[in-house]
């Protein structure tokens, strides 16, 4: 194995430091302007936090409406105890989480169809319907506008040995241990196949989906979390000031969430925390100044629009990002360096030893009940009177190379969109081994076994060569959807010895660490077939895996392709003809949306027709 | 069962209510269509608009020349803006324009709070518009029929030019496709320039408009910029007429459902948009255009 | 000095390399046709020239002035007009709107009536939405957002893409009839027979090289001239 697994002590700085840093909170920071009580109410921002930073710091959905969970989790804890159907703060605690976990279910079932701004409004909407509910229809049990008064502290143990959790640092020890706990599990979670996914989601959402994770879960998963928490921290904020306010639902404050992290550093997960605590001590001390009281605010709106506009990491974000910088600077130079030379020497390093391909831990070529991998049955994808592609039969046989090729406007691209169902064929359908795939969608189709690379490279640039893979790896491991919160991304065994086999084929095991958009473009163009590889695919589609290559690169990749072709089937589609005549045992020709010929590479090359569509009409002679 | 004359009464205010939302939402969605920012500084534009009548009021005694000069205070509000700040984001995430635009209005509004307080002013009702009308069976306040009849003069003006000048066919031809209106020779910064500082003489003049209305605070945008993202999802982002039938559907909608019970008028507008959501995600009019 | 000279561009699209030193230049009055398979570059290099694509190094000039790295506005003041391959016509405005938009900037526009004198057709539909075009339409009118603005050069992208045979007809006629009255162009086109009925030269490309110069005439005569950068199989 090529690198040190997770684990020891030292990937769990980050717990010693939030342990260290509540210890030392209540003792060092009064002395800064800091009250318990205001510590206490940090904490509670920052468990909401938490939460939200994994859904929008890692998974990038950005909600303007928290403050409905973090309302429903407080007033249900609140109703449950004042009525008096709950006596124990803990059962009531849980019943508020809950409840605000089953609302984001709703809600985010209905927002996280849509993306970008929709979601945001969605969000933003729902937050508000919310607070008119709690306003007006159940003003009966919430107060209304009055809240709700006289909810009762936690209480530890039973009979007369019961400790009462009163106000002052009694209260802040129970936030703070709550937080700890939370923040240890948050950490799970972003450490997590889950946590991994949805951070590819934020990088490149459809190639996420195009490797057969199921996306919308996935983004709904993390917007129940983000419920969750919002709701615990709601129903804590009663008992702490032995009163719910209904100001708890205000938009205002799923702003002052969305500010506190921006400020504090989102994907930091302790940066909403430290945005709290900018917040909430600049309102408290700068109202004590006078002729200042009313200007806290202004402040920190200017400070904020600096942020965005400058600073993007925040305060944690900018920390993080020093610290890691110091420790991996060299190692990025030394990266960027091997680009320079690669790109500058416009060669490949020669291929390596290729004694590899018996050892590939990927399916043996799948032997179905017939030898026909993937049958086209009359495709047809037409757009208003154009017809792009007109019902276009062909079938690719198990463990070959099949090529599809043809002029401009051929319907090419269109084609093969439909054989990975990203587009729905008009009429027709596909194929795999006989069992139908068309309209099922990309994700389905991908967990069926049907793999592409894309003709535009479809990387998550952020993320090391090795990440990339596992995000593809983890697809048909796990399925489209497994809420394996608690794990670590990397224990999966047989996933981990398929990327190292991976990037052994592909000659990107010395890059294994490398940001992706730091490689050079040859290396990109092979992960990008490497990530589709990742899959075990049953039927790889190629998309002009050669555009954009220097001739020795496109030499080295052909012979790439020959070597996958041992273990899965492969069509392609590629514009340099030299290379598919030399690659593919079928051929299929399409023109002008129809099919014009299939056949070997040495018939097409004698097809007068071919001949004629690709010469334009330009009368072409054999040669003598 | 609430009576006819209350009823009709209440339908009178949905449509004081729905065109005002008309206005509002119409300078969201031209900036939205046009420049793909969703601003979230639209309700705070809104109290300065109301605050810009309430100044010039007390310095011209006119309400009709306090409107005049208030426009061009946001007018130039919207000009400063776009060339400091907005302009820098177009090529940036959603996300990103989301966040600096909500930062613009907290600072607007603490702008406000920090010069006016954060008690209501009360901006009097024009001399014209004093004292209500006898509508057939009901008495209706006189200055909100005229707000029906401003706004729907102002919404034909923007009809006019959004469809009837060189400026609005170059903003509907940028909606579809602005690199080619680039390769045409139309360089489209000018143009998102005016189209910003439109939308923010819109809303600006919407809170205005409505400042006699109601008590002024520097706060009172946030539930208007809520309800007008309802009626943007509700006709279809970047649909100038979407904005205009979303926003008398929404007004009707709030103000009919408080004829019958008052405590469910607001949460009716957000359950029909999450049931719009469901059956028709691109809104009323068409397409989701570029966003 | 040549009306067009594009100088040893390298262009990429995304991280994609697709132009490799591409160098051609275009006189006035003369219609070039660029020919190759589909990947050889044609549409980047029209793409790179309008500004559409910024080439990474290298130079474009107009009259002997660079025109690389402006905007597509300003290179389209300047006289450059391409004709894009999707034709973009802008479905929400009529075909009357379409033509007022590309007018707009243009020092010396065309009058409707004299565009309509080349295209009757678009006369008849001129209040039609453009998204209610028949394909041959939406070229017609793509090609007539061009020439209303007089461009001194017109880059036309597969024209003839997709349209039926008779349709195709009209439109070469139409293209024949500007190059006689001396208007420069630069044809993309994979009807390459149709293509040289009124192109003067060619450029043959292939990934992102020119690997062939001449006359249209010399091809037309010597097809086999054509098949590195056209065939099917070396």
């Amino acid at each position: 194995m090529s690198i040190a697994r997770s684990g020891g002590l030292r990937s769990h700085t980050p717990e010693l430091a939030i342990l260290v840093m509540l210890i030392a909170a209540p003792v060092v920071l009064p002395h800064l302007g800091f009250s318990i009580d205001l510590l206490t109410r940090v904490l509670n921002w920052g468990l909401i936090g938490l939460g939200f930073d994994i859904l929008f710091g890692l998974a990038g959905l950005l909600s303007f409406g928290q403050a409905a969970f973090y309302g429903v989790g407080g007033f249900v804890t609140a109703y449950l105890l004042v009525s008096g159907t709950l006596t124990s703060v803990w059962l009531a605690l849980a019943a508020g989480t809950i409840s605000a976990g089953a609302f984001g279910l709703v809600v985010g079932w209905l927002a996280v169809r849509r993306i970008g701004i929709y979601f945001t409004m969605i969000t933003l909407a729902f937050g508000q319907m919310a607070y008119f509910i709690e306003n007006s229809p159940l003003s009966h049990y919430t107060g209304g506008e009055n809240g709700i008064p006289g909810v009762p502290v936690p209480v530890l143990g039973f009979g007369e040995h019961a400790i009462r959790i009163g106000a002052g640092l009694p209260m802040y020890v129970l936030f703070a241990v709550i937080f700890f706990g939370a923040y240890v599990l948050a950490r799970r979670i972003v450490r997590s196949p889950v946590g991994a996914i949805l951070l590819a989601i934020k990088e490149n959402t459809a190639r996420v989906a195009m490797l057969g994770h199921n996306v919308p879960a996935y983004k709904l998963t993390a917007f129940v979390i983000a419920a969750l928490y919002a709701g615990l921290a709601g129903g804590l904020l009663g008992s702490f000031q032995s009163y719910m306010p209904p100001d708890a639902f205000s938009l205002e404050t799923s702003g002052q969430l969305v500010v506190q992290t921006i400020v504090g550093g989102a994907n930091t997960l302790v940066g909403p925390l430290v945005g709290a605590a900018v917040w909430l001590w600049l309102r408290d001390n700068l109202q004590l100044i006078p002729g200042l009281s009313t200007l806290w605010k202004l402040v920190l709106g200017i400070a904020f629009i600096v942020l965005v506009v400058g600073l993007r990491r925040g305060i944690c974000g900018e920390i993080i990002h020093w610290w890691t910088e110091r420790r991996t600077l060299s190692a990025r130079q030394a990266a960027e360096a091997v680009t320079e030379t690669i790109e500058a020497g416009g060669a490949v390093k020669p291929a390596l030893s290729r004694e590899r391909d018996a050892t590939l831990p990927l399916p043996s070529p799948a032997t179905g009940d017939s030898d026909i991998a993937l049958e086209a049955c009359a495709l047809a994808r037409h757009y208003g009177g154009l017809k792009a592609v007109d019902g276009v039969s062909f079938k690719v046989r198990c463990g070959s190379i099949h090529a599809v090729i043809g002029p401009n406007g051929a319907g090419k691209s269109t084609l093969f969109k439909m054989l990975l169902d990203e587009v729905s064929p008009t009429s027709g359908h596909v194929l795999l081994f006989g069992s139908q795939v068309t309209g099922h969608g990309v994700s389905r189709t991908a967990q069926f076994g049907i793999a592409k690379s894309n003709q535009l490279n479809q990387l998550f640039p952020n993320l090391s060569v090795r990440k990339n893979l596992r995000i593809a790896a983890l697809a048909r491991r796990r399925g489209p959807l497994r809420i394996d919160l608690l794990r670590t991304a990397d224990s999966l065994p047989e996933v981990e010895a398929q990327i190292d086999a991976i990037m052994a084929l592909l000659d990107l095991a010395v890059r294994a660490d490398t940001p992706a958009h730091i490689l050079a473009y040859g290396e990109k163009r092979r992960l990008e077939i490497g990530m589709a590889l990742a899959t075990s695919p049953k039927v790889l589609l190629l998309d002009e895996p050669l555009a954009g290559m220097s001739p020795s690169e496109r030499a080295a990749t052909c012979a790439l392709i020959r070597d996958i072709a041992q273990t899965c089937t492969i069509v392609i589609v590629e514009h340099d003809l030299d290379a598919i005549f030399g690659l593919a045992e079928r051929i299929t020709v399409l023109y002008e949306g129809r099919l014009l010929a299939d056949g070997t590479a040495d018939e097409i090359r004698g097809n007068q027709q071919v001949q004629d569509a690709y010469l334009g009409g330009l009368h072409a002679h054999e040669p003598a | 069962m609430p009576s006819w004359p209350a009823l009709a009464s209440q339908a009178f205010n949905g449509l004081a209510l729905g065109s005002l939302l008309a206005l509002v939402s119409s300078g969201l969605t031209i900036i939205l269509g046009t420049l793909g920012v969703l601003n979230f500084a639209h309700g705070a534009l809104f109290a300065v608009g109301a605050y810009a009548a309430f100044v010039m009021l007390q310095y011209t005694q006119s309400f009709l020349l306090a409107i005049a000069v208030g426009c061009g205070f946001m007018l130039v509000l919207g000009f400063l803006l776009e060339r400091l700040i907005i302009r820098f984001f177009y090529g940036r995430p959603h996300e990103d324009q989301i966040l600096v635009t909500y930062g613009i209005g907290i600072v607007l509004v603490e702008c406000v709070r920090a010069v006016f307080g954060g008690n209501a002013q009360r901006v009097p009702t024009p001399s014209w518009g004093q004292g209500a009308t006898q509508l057939g069976f009901l008495i209706y306040p006189t200055y909100r029929l005229q707000l029906i009849a401003i706004i729907a003069t102002l919404l034909v003006g923007l009809y006019l030019v959004l469809y009837r000048t060189s400026m609005g066919l170059v903003v509907r031809a940028g909606i579809e496709n602005p690199g080619m209106v680039g390769i045409l020779g139309i360089n489209l910064r000018r143009t998102f320039l005016l189209v910003f500082a439109i939308g923010v003489v819109a809303v600006g003049l919407a809170g205005m408009l409505y400042a006699p209305v109601v008590a002024v605070t520097p706060d009172m945008g946030a539930n208007f910029m809520a309800q007008s993202f309802v009626v943007i999802v509700l006709g279809g982002l970047g649909s100038f007429p979407g904005a205009v039938v979303g926003g008398l559907i929404a007004g009707e909608i709030v103000s009919l459902t408080s004829a019958f019970n008052s405590s469910y008028s607001e949460v009716m507008l957000y359950a029909l948009m999450a049931l719009l959501l469901v059956l028709r995600p691109q809104g009323l009019f068409g397409s989701e255009g570029r966003v | 000095m040549s009306l067009l000279e594009v100088d040893r561009i390298n262009t990429l699209y995304g991280d994609s390399h697709v132009l490799f030193d591409l160098s051609i230049r275009v006189e006035e009055g003369e219609v070039v046709a660029l020919l190759g398979r589909n990947g050889a570059g044609k549409t980047t290099t029209l793409r790179s020239i309008m500004g559409v694509l910024a080439p990474k190094s290298g130079e474009i000039r107009l009259d002997g002035k660079p025109i690389s790295g402006l905007a597509p506005s300003a290179i389209a003041n300047m006289g450059v007009q391409l004709v894009p391959e999707e034709r973009a016509i802008f479905g929400g405005l009529t075909v009357e709107e379409n033509l007022r938009i590309a007018a707009l900037t243009a020092p010396n526009a065309w009058s409707f009536e004299r565009i309509y004198g080349v295209f009757p057709r678009l006369k008849e539909r001129r209040k039609s939405l453009g998204r209610t075009l028949s394909g041959g339409e939406q070229q017609m009118l793509s090609i007539a957002r061009a020439l209303i603005r007089d461009a001194r050069i017109i880059l036309l992208d597969e024209p003839f893409e997709g349209l039926a045979p008779l349709i195709v007809r009209d439109l070469v006629n139409v293209a024949a009839g500007l190059a006689r009255e001396g208007r420069t162009m630069i044809v993309v086109e994979q009807n390459v027979a149709a293509a040289l009925s009124f192109a003067t030269r060619v450029y043959g490309l292939n990934n992102g090289h020119v690997v062939f110069e001449g006359s249209s005439a010399e091809l037309t005569a010597n097809p086999d001239l054509a098949r590195d950068f056209l065939g099917v199989g070396a």
